[in-house]
């Protein structure tokens, strides 16, 4: 491991940053910084100097106009995440008014009445149903009766309520004094929660909300990872990325490596009990490892080399407070560090389990607010880096208290700009051993952990919005390093190369080269009906949320993938063809290609036989399934997805076992028919006894129904009779219902892990007491490697709960039926509704008043998702 | 109103610069530069108040472009530089700087050293003050500069003195070189940074001189001083000017001591090692063998063999000699845990026998003696050793079966 014999000169100072600055869009270009002497032969006689930035690097030229994408588009629609002008208030007035003062203002107001409106029995509950006679609703004036004192006509107030909504905004509104008295007088008794928690927990909600859409630090670092081919292996490596409505869902695609990227066969898919926000890998020993984080829980599995083998969940830990940094260490296999929000750093090994190395909710260097915490490997397997915004610290793992060492400060030191923050640390190990890369919101530095403080290497990125994601592709010794920079709101994907660390001093090869965004192959798409656009225009601009790249050496020829992910769930790739050195670099094709309007994405190549590329080709098929997919999506919105395990217990739907005799029998003849390519003209009674009617649904031997109808009618207890036949038969069709989605689970043959994520081994991140007492013994009960088909319950929810019959049977809304099925009172009614939602079809959606909506269902985290969100998409979702 | 006057205007601006910060980072130098000449109209009516003005942009941009446009040369490059060095006072020094680099890197050293020449004489009030960090840097180049012709006069005249003769004018020419340099690189390196090249070169003037004790200062002082950054090479620098002193072998050591405790990965451990290896000291025996087991902590040094054969020499001494057997019993403590799985599993094995024999040998020999005969590595090479018939491999495995009890010591 040789040090630089000679570094490129800069000066060293200590404290906080002097230079004033913000974020300068050309600061990046036009400087080559410092010069150093080292050219190739040395002491010549002329020296020769190289520049510290601006020296020649590789080139790299796309092959496609446009990312293409990758993967074809998941069934269901993706729900977007709320939009600034979701949680803003708006109104043409007031943004007048408000014209040139910086500051977003919330519609606190709007939330509060949503949250009114969706959740009115847990906002006025119990009040409200005592209050009820007390409220009139009608549009008449009240008749003077008794009733006149302690009745309100409430259509005057909603009349005030809906005058004040038009002059919103208004700066002389007045309130209506009706409903100052209205509110005076009821404020402190009518909410169920105080009104003032409430609000503060609005509140809160909002701000987050706000500061997340401003810069959403959750996704540092990416949910998507390549796992590389096995070298020499065939060309089929793997794609780690996240899936599904909520982004829970894991997925192992292997992934063909062709001229355009080629998803091989099925993916290995996991389902996860919260949103991925981070997939991190590393190779140690021919093994893949790859880290998982959502936000309070992480999880590890091991992949093996070879293709086709199945990925292996390890271990599952889960935290307190949401975890905000996952690494796999490069060093040792099994060995991961996770960072938590109150400021914890833990270095977790699947054999022994988690070793606290950092307590510390404060920042290391100066006070900043912000609780993201990251931490990574160094070229030392026990020492590990830890970052916050004001910089990075490694610590060795041995003694963590005691030996340590500041490797990057935010301030004079790297000569950092105020206000300047870290967004991403990390290592760059496959690169050079010591190296590390840190990117702020304004530059992005290159660090060597035996010079620690003083950036070997520092570049203005001019990035719009902060780099989240990084990616390194080492070079082979003496040639330059590719990074990929990726930004998560913008889209933006910037490349840049650099060199050295060893023989020579750190240098940034090349100029920094931008890359195609998902969002940038919409100018090339067809155009297509408005609200397809709009939708599309939606999904395609939707904020990264990973970057992974490879490079492909295929003899001479060398090209570079570049995927990224979107948080809808799109993988989109794109593929760079390395060029020889061609020192002046012609005025190419380069000028013209991308010149909008012009979409050579879909224009016919002379060359092609098939008339179109095959990137025109992968659009063309995205784009059908993106359309079918969204189509499909509003029946969702009519058919509420319940949880049906809330409504009945288990012994509710617990029905006959296996098909009964009759129906084997049936089966068994339709077989054979279908066999002798027969038919069945009627279903005539075979040798055992089969009962009259095709539709009735009795056991087999049982008395004919007429008869048995008459003689409970006889004996007086006809009621009853009816009420068994119909629980019968709803038993029956639960039993098929059951049996149906059964089949569906074992046709999807996906593995769930959403129980092993909630019965593993938890470890209670935030206890005291682990810091000192070592590693925590595993319980003794569970071995600590997760059985992979370990499937959740019979309970467990499923992804959506297919929609049961259209129609319910009238008899089972009977109360009597309801009672006798021991469902309680309460729930009578609720069970009643939605049984009628079932059976009028196709509500129309603003009909549906969310109150309904969330009384009636008291569903999984998923159907709350494509129930109660899917229709009103516009209002953010309050943690309500 | 005027007032929309200026936002149109500036929203015109901000598209210009967004256009054309679009084709560099596509590398699209002829259009960029197409919509350059039309920003450089916002020069006219700078209403600005950011930080960068349009001055600034127009220069980095322009010479982004200049850098890399097809049909650029180094004279339009020159005129393109004078005229930003006046459009901009607050940044002349900076602007001047970066000419110097780029005629540097172009080779053009006569035009750089004009250039740098011509800066260090500006004069522009406080502004001079203000810049002072570019005007130390522009004379500490231009030190380095003369430096250069100091170095080429100095060979010139050694040449002719094997020749026989003696050149009076080249020799005073020199002295000058010397005396501009020294005056200019004694500066800058007193400033806390890292000067490396000036220290270097600073060093190496003074000591053709004769003037050991200032060297010694110097390099005393960047490599000590806690003002200057923990710089690697200042203590290599002092270690090498040690060597070349012919300081006593306790210097040397307590020289690279320092550099073991900054950067225990540094190459020049192995030295280190070898020099401790050899003392007759117990205690720097001792801490030979700290140093090498902290090397090979690091991930550059895993495949590195030279190290591998320095520990695996120390191991065997200290086994043979079966005295100090606790020292590596205490160094192997706080690695025993993960150093198995980070140098001695069984993928390792198989590759590094694979790829570096010598290196499977060496490790081979350290697993065996820290880890016992069964160890995998151990087994592995050893088992691929003897089916190849290679000699040094038999004798390994009868070493390390002869010494496994020490093994259990260790381990014990």
């Amino acid at each position: 491991m040789e040090f630089p014999a000679a570094l490129f000169p800069s000066y060293f100072g200590a404290g906080p940053p002097r230079e004033e600055g913000g974020p300068a869009p050309v600061a990046g270009w036009g400087e080559h910084g410092q010069v150093l002497e080292g050219g190739p032969g040395r002491r010549q006689a002329q020296p020769a100097f190289v520049p510290r930035r601006g020296a020649t690097g590789e080139r790299w030229e796309a092959t496609d106009a446009a990312a293409v994408p990758v993967l074809l588009p998941s069934a269901g629609c993706w729900i977007p995440s709320p939009a600034p002008q979701d949680i803003l208030y708006r109104s043409g007035l007031c943004k007048k008014l408000r014209a040139g003062k910086s500051g977003a203002t919330l519609d606190f107001a709007r939330q509060l009445g949503h949250f009114f409106v969706d959740h009115p029995e847990d906002a006025f509950g119990s009040l409200g149903q005592l209050l009820h006679k007390n409220f009139y609703l009608g549009n008449s004036k009240l008749k003077v009766t008794v009733s006149r004192n302690s009745t309100i006509r409430m259509t005057a107030l909603v009349e005030d309520i809906d005058r004040l909504e038009a002059r919103r905004g208004c700066p002389r509104q007045h309130l209506a004094s009706r409903l100052r008295w209205f509110s005076h007088l009821c404020r402190d008794w009518l909410f169920e929660v105080p009104l003032g928690l409430l609000a503060d927990c609005l509140h809160e909600e909002l701000m987050q909300q706000w500061s997340n859409l401003l810069f959403d630090d959750s996704l540092t670092g990416g949910a998507l990872a390549w796992l590389p081919p096995e070298d020499g292996g065939t060309p089929v490596g793997r794609l780690v990325h996240p899936g599904g409505q909520a982004m829970n869902h894991l997925y192992f695609q292997d992934v063909a490596l062709e001229e355009l990227p080629r998803a091989r066969g099925s993916p290995a898919q996991f389902e996860l009990s919260g949103r991925v926000r981070q997939v991190a890998a590393a190779r140690v020993d021919g093994e893949d490892f790859v880290g998982v984080r959502s936000d309070y829980h992480c999880g590890v599995w091991r992949v093996p080399g070879r293709t086709g083998a199945a990925p292996t969940p390890l271990q599952v830990i889960r935290t307190d407070v949401p975890a905000s940094c996952l690494t796999v260490s490069p060093h040792l296999p099994g060995e991961l560090s996770v960072c938590t929000q109150s400021g914890t750093v833990y270095l977790w090994s699947v054999g022994t389990g988690l070793q606290q190395l950092r307590h510390d909710p404060q920042t290391m260097f100066f006070r900043d607010h912000s609780p993201w915490r990251w931490s990574d490997f160094t070229a030392h397997p026990r020492v590990l880096s830890c970052a916050d915004r004001t910089g990075l610290q490694c610590l060795d793992a041995r003694a963590p208290k005691k030996c340590h060492f500041d490797l990057f400060k935010v301030g004079e030191e790297a000569g950092c700009q105020q206000g300047e923050r870290v967004v991403l640390p990390m290592y760059l190990g496959r690169a050079h051993p010591s190296q590390y890369l840190v990117t702020t919101q304004f530059s992005v530095y290159v660090l060597d952990e035996r010079l620690p403080l003083v950036p070997v290497l520092k570049w203005a990125h001019m990035m719009k919005a902060p780099p989240l994601f990084a990616h390194l592709m080492p070079g082979n010794p003496g040639r330059s390093h590719q990074v990929l920079l990726g930004a998560s709101r913008t889209q933006e994907l910037l490349l840049l190369q650099y060199r050295g660390g060893s023989q020579s001093a750190c240098q940034l090869a090349g100029t920094p080269q931008k890359l195609h965004s998902i969002g940038g192959c919409l100018q090339h798409l067809p155009t297509q009906l408005p609200h397809r656009q709009h939708l599309l225009q939606q999904r395609l601009t939707a904020p990264a949320a990973g970057l992974a790249a490879t490079l492909q050496e295929d003899g001479p020829h060398k090209s570079m993938l570049v995927f990224q992910l979107s948080e809808a769930g799109d993988v989109f790739c794109q593929r760079l063809t390395h060029k020889a050195a061609q020192p002046p670099a012609p005025p190419s094709r380069d000028e013209a290609t991308t010149a909008p309007g012009s979409s050579p994405l879909f224009e016919a190549p002379a060359s092609s036989p098939q008339g179109l590329g095959a990137a025109a080709l992968r659009y063309h098929r995205w784009l059908r399934a993106l359309s079918r997919a969204c189509r499909e999506s509003p029946r969702h919105t009519w058919h509420p997805s319940l949880s049906q395990r809330r409504l009945f217990t288990r012994r509710d739907l617990q029905g006959p076992a296996g098909p009964s005799n009759l129906q084997r029998q049936m089966r068994q003849r339709l077989h054979q028919a279908m066999q002798e390519g027969g038919r069945i003209q009627r279903w005539e009674p075979s040798a055992i006894q089969p009962p009259p009617l095709p539709q009735t649904l009795e056991p087999a031997g049982g008395p004919d129904p007429l008869s048995a109808r008459l003689t409970a009618a006889w004996a007086g207890d006809w009621e009853q009779w009816w009420e068994e036949r119909t629980s019968f038969s709803v038993a029956q069709r639960q039993r098929a219902l059951r049996e149906r989605r059964r089949r569906q689970k074992r046709a999807r043959g996906h593995r769930s892990l959403s129980a092993s994520f909630t019965s593993s081994l938890t470890y209670q991140s935030e206890l005291s007491e682990l810091s000192d007492a070592g590693p925590p013994l595993l319980s003794p009960g569970r071995p600590p490697i997760l059985s992979q088909e370990g499937s959740p319950p019979a309970g467990s929810p499923a992804v959506r709960s297919p929609p049961t019959s259209p129609v319910p049977d009238e008899a089972l809304l009977s109360s009597q039926s309801l009672r006798c099925r021991g469902i309680p009172k309460e729930r009578r009614k609720t069970l009643r509704d939605y049984l009628s939602v079932w059976a009028e079809g196709p509500p129309e959606p603003p009909e549906l008043p969310g109150s309904q909506a969330s009384q009636l269902c008291i569903p999984s985290s998923q159907s709350q998702l494509s129930s109660a969100s899917q229709p009103r998409r516009k209002r953010p979702r309050m943690g309500f | 109103s005027s007032h929309e006057h200026k936002l149109n205007f500036r929203k015109s601006k901000e598209a210009c610069l967004s256009y054309i910060q679009d084709a560099l980072l596509q590398k699209q130098w002829k259009r960029a530069a197409e919509f350059l000449t039309c920003y450089v109209e916002s020069l006219e009516k700078d209403y600005s108040r950011e930080l960068i003005g349009p001055s600034e942009m127009i220069w980095r941009i322009g010479t982004e472009i200049l850098w890399h446009h097809s049909q650029s040369s180094m004279k339009e490059f020159n005129c393109f530089m004078e005229q930003m060095k006046t459009l901009g006072v607050k940044r002349y020094l900076k602007v001047c700087l970066e000419h110097v680099f780029h005629l540097l890197c172009n080779g053009q050293i006569d035009e750089a050293y004009q250039n740098l020449s011509l800066a260090e004489s500006w004069r522009f009030g406080e502004q001079t003050a203000v810049q002072d960090k570019e005007m130390k840097l522009i004379e500490a180049y231009r030190g380095l500069l003369d430096y250069y012709r100091w170095y080429k006069q100095k060979n010139i005249l050694l040449e002719h003195s094997e020749d026989g003769f003696s050149d009076l004018a080249v020799e005073q020419e020199m002295h000058g070189y010397f005396r501009k340099a020294a005056v200019n690189l004694k500066e800058i390196i007193k400033i806390p940074g890292v000067w490396d090249v000036f220290v270097k070169c600073y060093v190496d003037l003074l000591e053709f001189y004769g003037d050991h004790n200032e060297a010694r200062q110097v390099l005393n002082e960047y490599a000590y001083n806690s003002k200057f950054p923990a710089n690697p090479n200042a203590h290599v620098y002092l270690y090498q000017f040690l060597k070349r002193q012919g300081e006593s072998k306790k210097s040397l050591i307590s020289a690279l001591k320092i550099l073991h405790d900054i950067v225990p990965s540094h190459e020049l451990m192995i030295d280190f090692n070898t020099m401790l290896q050899k003392s007759k000291k117990r205690k720097k025996r001792r801490l030979g063998l700290e140093v090498i087991f902290a090397a090979l902590d690091y991930a550059g040094w895993k495949e590195n063999a030279k190290a591998w054969s320095c520990l695996a020499r120390q191991v065997k001494q200290i086994v043979i000699s079966e005295k100090h057997l606790d020292w590596i019993k205490q160094e192997w403590n706080s690695r025993k845990d993960w150093w198995p799985a980070f140098h001695f599993s069984r993928y390792l094995a198989k590759r590094n026998w694979q790829e570096n024999k010598s290196l499977s040998y060496e490790k081979a020999l350290v697993a065996g003696i820290l880890l016992g005969k069964d160890c995998k590595y151990f087994r592995y090479v050893s088992h691929q050793g003897c089916k190849a018939q290679l000699k040094r491999f038999r004798m390994l495995k009868k070493f390390v079966n002869r010494h496994n009890p020490v093994y259990l010591r260790i381990s014990g």
